[in-house]
């Protein structure tokens, strides 16, 4: 819980670099990236525009 | 006045002056005060060998940056464990069942080790949230769950010790009523209550120790996890 990673043996190439679950800042850069994600469906539903019914003469 | 088995857990007020203040107190007068003296009595000497060996364990795994919480651990475990403690004697009120309490120790204790994870080392703050070797498609499930956990713990510290304390002190109360109703009725039946409770007492009585102590132990890991 309160050690750290022996990230260093590990050699990644491409996007696995950025984002990966071994070294440190591969696993921050993926919590940023899940709440960035979550954040903007979030912002997307929230400023989506609501279709307004059609109104039809009787 | 007909008592319900609730009444016990009411703060108490005296004429509109709320007692849980007096209640929170009384522990500070039970402490002998630390002397000068190069040898003291028996009760200060053994008051002291405690501090300092549960400081010693509780601190033993934290690195250096933690270790100014000592004084606020220790005087917490201090406070938790007298407050159970006097709880077990009969018509006392004991303030850790109230859930507002526990809840105002537990909360800012637990923001402030997440506060001082992400101001000092918020890399490794926030990588503490994805298990390590985690598979590709389980990470954004993990990083949820681990989110929801690390912020239901303030919760769970402040429930754990009042639904700890309020159902010990609940079932003594109602296993003396019964023991006590069941006498004249059907004494054998009663004795075995009463030894019943006898064995649940001894057992609130390590609850009470041991509750204290698990506060203040989740404590020092998230303090572990954060410094």
């Amino acid at each position: 819980m309160g050690g750290h990673d022996a990230g260093s043996q590990h050699q990644f190439t491409g996007i696995a670099r950025y984002f990966n679950s071994y070294t440190i800042t591969g696993r921050r850069n993926c919590v940023l990236a899940t709440y960035a994600s979550l954040a903007a469906i979030f912002l997307f539903f929230k400023l989506k525009p609501k279709k307004q019914p059609a109104v039809t003469d009787k | 006045m007909t008592l319900s088995f609730f009444d016990q857990f009411m703060s108490p007020t005296l004429l509109g002056i709320p007692l849980i203040a007096l209640a929170l107190t009384l522990p500070w007068v039970l402490f002998p005060q630390p002397s000068t003296r190069w040898m003291n009595n028996r009760l200060l000497t053994l008051q002291n060998w405690f501090i300092s060996r549960f400081t010693q364990q509780i601190f033993q795994p934290i690195n250096l940056p933690g270790h100014k919480w000592a004084l606020i651990l220790t005087s917490l475990m201090l406070f938790l464990i007298s407050l159970n403690m006097l709880g077990l004697l009969p018509y006392t009120f004991t303030p850790t069942t109230q859930l507002s309490l526990n809840m105002a120790l537990a909360v800012p204790l637990w923001l402030a080790t997440v506060i001082i994870g992400m101001r000092t080392q918020p890399t490794h703050a926030l990588g503490h949230l994805l298990p390590e070797g985690t598979p590709t498609l389980l990470i954004p499930v993990l990083i949820i769950i681990e989110t929801i956990s690390l912020f239901i713990r303030p919760l769970a510290l402040g429930v754990r010790l009042t639904a700890n304390l309020t159902a010990g002190h609940l079932l003594i109360q109602l296993i003396a009523t019964a023991a006590f109703v069941l006498l004249p009725i059907m004494p054998t039946t009663a004795i075995l209550t009463s030894i019943l409770l006898l064995l649940l007492t001894l057992l609130e009585v390590a609850v009470a120790m041991i509750q204290a102590y698990v506060f203040v132990l989740l404590l020092s890991l998230y303090l572990q996890e954060n410094v």
